[in-house]
């Protein structure tokens, strides 16, 4: 089944066409981006419950941008209605005239041309299998509730367990002279977490997952239980690892984390324009091992970061940044490509209508190669196989690695002890890790439960993922 | 549209309930070099309403609760449909009953800050002015800047008669400065002004490029090894968030922590400074409209305070403080001069510092670091520190001279002994 339209938004096309013909009779460009989001969250732990319907993407607003021929502008708001009309446009004409009052001595404005756009008329919606809207609150809080006393019965060692779920239905519509495009997209995630304590120390091991699509999702979290509840037990015996460089398996969530964090954000072109970004001068050239072949695509894969076109209304591309070891091209939003003279990828992409686009990744990934994951354990004599990444940072500039894990597994002389180390950092040099990498298993798999964030804030929903990686990786 | 909701409420007899609404404005300027790519001005309204039901299950009394946005521009009859719809589906998630916190009526509290003063496009220039009035270096330079000139008026009520809102005014932003030579490098920089104290922030300007300027001669991380660790600036309250958090009613009643008032929470015979922690806050209200006073977190190693707002303090018997994000923590013992003085790694950049409030482990990649190995004193990069506060938290010593931001006012520096750092050559 297709998603439905956003009723706000058909009700309110009248209003914003007529807002973007205003417009246009006082800038050469204007476009406007205008979205509608639901979102329906559900948690439950040993002694809370929660339901909302307030969430990040659950958000209804607009944003203008608009050229005077040379400078752009953008004026975000969420009060609509003919009455407001006129107000609207004398917020957006102060706004297009404070650059004078913004600009220290000695900064200028940059000239941008006029865009040339091409005529699109577009309308799309995801599919989903189960309709969230049709599953009782009551079902989906029942499952939650059940999957949650059947862990705590498992061990009396186990502190807490606490499952989520939510599901986000996010519909836009973009106006420009040129364009009219509608998309409604949903996707749905949740998790598991199970906590055991160690006197101060209280411990956790989590799975999460995530669709594009409906609550279909609702019975996948249950397949996890016995294997988050062992981890986390696990870690009650969990030493410090000795610092060093060691031959290291990522499962496919680790090697999403470092596609993701390590090369991702390094090729987002709007760092090329501010030059913060060291791939630029790598185009073309090796900067992994010949095994690995790295795409980005909104379209090409179905999860949390899939739409049809970004929120500067380019149609979602399929990019292929690095083919087998060299990097290819970056990825980039509408702005920057005007810059660089490139063509966008169809990545200029905002946390909602209250910011600003930047070029950002959707779902980004490894390609799978041959090698089996029983092969790549028993090929290292000693080792760690690195799972439940946490957290990374990016660090274009000067492609430093540094992403967070909780668990690496020992392997010794090709076989896991059932030695367990916590909490573990990666560090590193991106194309020292990446042209290490010696082993790709078979099967790539996309996890789209987190978010990504551009240095502290703009957070997005993304997914990123790849096979079972070999690679020689700095631990402390 | 807050009266709108309060007759929509009666009329729909719903008897416990909470509403927050944020209206913000805000001017933004997105700089590259020194060249404005970008301006911005955003005005928003952000309403949402919290529906409580009293309920009983086995006996004991509940409260169904569902949290629901309301879209500014609603017709009555849409307000009615949302919420009676959002009534409807308070029967399914409860929790144990409490009481809604009950809290004063009062007008709206306009901002003392500075920024009161003047407007937004003013307030966006005089912090423009200041950072790009710090470059000035030939070797370094502000290669992007992105401020946000903000002003935000809350309002919270409730059922129990609580009515407050209070302005903000605030400027924030983020800036990377590059140094090009002997390495082509960056590092990157936040800050939040609740007051206009220029002085601070093109300090902290001057000071980023000439890290920067360290860092582009910083070749090598350390050696792998255990050293004494001194942090500063940012990265001192983010290993002190570990008390914070641990003694939030949050963390207690889920016996997440076990923490109770009167608890020698850094451990017995401390060696080091014994931490004191005073919870305070730039705005008067928290987001459930509780008063937010001075209160004392902790005291020479001692806990005073669980703190938090009205649910977990009912629940745990105790009384809800309001929720706090500002630590102030009196000066420690030693000056940082002494402590780089003795061998050690001082990191004054990572590129994500972070502490596990669950674990107590603290760490991150090092960005810049100065080496004192004793002899010399010498810039690396690279690697990683991977320490534990219930290890280290005995020993801590913190600096004479202080750090203020947004949300900290206390020492600059601590040290910390015996910290794991993963480098080279190990």
């Amino acid at each position: 089944m297709k998603v439905q339209d956003s009723p706000w938004l058909q009700e309110n096309k009248p209003f914003f066409q007529k807002l973007l013909a205003e417009l246009l009779k006082q800038f050469p460009y204007a476009s406007l981006l205008a979205q509608d989001g639901q979102q329906a969250a559900y948690s439950v732990n040993r002694r809370l419950s929660n339901l909302s319907a307030s969430g990040l993407f659950a958000d209804r607003g607009c944003v203008v941008k608009v050229s005077d021929g040379a400078h752009w502008t953008e004026y975000s708001f969420n009060r609509t209605g003919e009455d407001l009309l006129p107000s609207i446009l004398e917020e957006i004409k102060a706004a297009a005239a404070m650059s004078s009052q913004l600009m220290p001595e000695h900064t200028t404005e940059p000239e941008y041309p006029i865009p040339q756009e091409e005529e699109t008329v577009f309308s799309g919606s995801t599919d989903y299998e189960v309709d969230p809207l049709s599953v009782g609150d009551d079902v989906v809080l029942g499952k939650l509730t059940a999957l949650r006393d059947q862990v705590l019965a498992k061990d009396e060692r186990i502190l807490d367990c606490s499952v989520r779920i939510s599901w986000t239905r996010l519909s836009k519509l973009f106006l420009s002279p040129k364009k009219d495009l509608t998309q409604n997209v949903l996707w749905a995630e949740g998790g598991l977490t199970v906590m055991a304590s160690r006197g101060e120390e209280v411990k956790s091991a989590h799975e999460s997952v995530s669709c594009l699509g409906g609550l279909e999702l609702l019975d996948q979290l249950e397949g996890h239980a016995d294997s988050v509840t062992r981890t986390a037990l696990d870690l009650l015996q969990a030493e410090a690892i000795t610092p060093g460089t060691y031959d290291c398996i990522c499962t496919p969530a680790v090697t999403g984390m470092i596609v993701h964090e390590a090369f991702g954000h390094g090729v987002e072109m709007d760092m090329f324009v501010k030059k913060r970004a060291l791939a630029e001068q790598y185009v073309g050239k090796p900067v992994a091992s010949p095994l690995i072949t790295m795409r980005d695509s909104a379209s090409a894969a179905a999860q949390t970061g899939s739409y049809f076109f970004d929120d500067e209304g380019t149609m979602a591309k399929d990019t292929v940044i690095i083919k087998d070891g060299i990097l290819q091209t970056g990825i980039s939003d509408w702005q920057s490509a005007m810059v660089l003279g490139t063509e966008p990828t169809g990545n200029g992409r905002r946390q909602s209508f209250r910011r600003k686009a930047y070029t950002r990744m959707t779902n980004t990934w490894f390609e799978p190669g041959k090698d089996k994951l029983e092969d790549m354990i028993a090929s290292i004599e000693h080792g760690y196989l690195l799972e439940q990444p946490s957290s990374g940072m990016e660090d274009p500039k000067n492609w430093g690695i540094q992403c967070m894990v909780d668990v690496a597994r020992e392997i010794e002389n090709g076989k896991l002890t059932g030695r367990i180390y916590n909490p573990i950092v990666l560090t590193g040099y991106v194309p020292d890790l990446l042209k290490s990498i010696s082993m790709v298993s078979e099967e790539t798999v996309l996890s789209g439960s987190g978010m990504c964030g551009k240095g502290w804030k703009e957070w997005v929903k993304v997914s990123d993922g790849g096979p079972y990686i070999k690679a020689k990786i700095r631990l402390g | 549209m807050i009266t709108k909701i309060l007759h929509t409420l009666e009329a729909l007899q719903i008897p416990v309930w909470a509403v927050e609404e944020t209206v913000k404005e805000s001017a933004e300027a997105f700089f590259i070099r020194k060249r404005l790519d970008l301006k911005r001005k955003t005005n928003t309204q952000d309403i949402t309403v919290r529906l409580f039901r009293p309920m009983e299950k086995d006996g004991k009394a509940v409260l169904g609760t569902f949290t629901v946005p309301i879209r500014p521009g609603l017709t009555d009859a849409e307000l009615e449909h949302t919420l009676a719809e959002a009534w409807s589906r308070t029967t399914v998630a409860w929790n144990p009953a409490y009481e809604l916190y009950h809290g004063p009526k009062g007008s709206l509290q306009h901002s003392t800050s500075g920024f009161a003063n003047a407007s937004l496009e003013e307030n966006l220039r005089a912090a423009a002015d200041t950072i790009f009035g710090a470059d000035t270096r030939e070797n370094a330079f502000l290669n992007t800047v992105e401020i946000f000139a903000n002003r935000t008026v809350q309002r919270v009520l409730n059922s129990s008669g609580t009515d407050v809102s209070w302005e903000t005014m605030d400027v924030q932003g983020e800036y990377v400065t590059q140094c090009l030579a002997p390495a082509d490098v960056e590092t990157y920089h936040t800050f939040r002004l609740r007051e206009p104290d220029w002085d601070t922030l093109r300090r902290e300007v001057e000071e980023a490029l000439t890290q920067t300027v360290d860092r582009a001669s910083a070749a090598v991380p350390p050696k792998a090894g255990t050293y004494n660790v001194i942090l500063s600036g940012d990265e001192v309250r983010e290993v002190l968030t570990y008390y914070l958090y641990r003694a939030s009613s949050n963390m207690v009643y889920q016996k997440y922590s076990r923490w109770s008032v009167g608890d020698k929470v850094q451990g017995e015979d401390i060696e080091g400074d014994a931490v004191s922690i005073t919870l305070t806050s730039a705005d008067p209200y928290d987001g459930e409209g509780i008063p937010l006073q001075d209160r004392p977190l902790m005291e020479s190693g001692v806990l005073r305070t669980i703190h938090g707002g009205a649910r977990f303090a009912y629940y745990l018997g105790i009384e809800p403080t309001g929720s706090y994000s500002v630590m102030q923590v009196p000066s420690g013992s030693v000056s940082l001069a002494d402590m780089k003085k003795q061998p050690s790694l001082h990191v004054v950049s990572f590129s994500d510092f972070q502490m596990d409030d669950f674990t107590g482990h603290f760490g991150g990649e090092i960005r810049l670091a100065y080496l004192n190995d004793g002899e010399t004193v010498r810039p690396v990069t690279g690697g990683s520190i991977n320490g534990s506060i219930l290890d280290a938290q005995k020993h801590l010593v913190f600096s004479q001279e202080r750090y203020r931001a947004a949300n900290y006012d206390g020492p600059l520096a601590v040290s910390i002994q015996g910290v794991a750092v993963a480098g080279a050559a190990e």
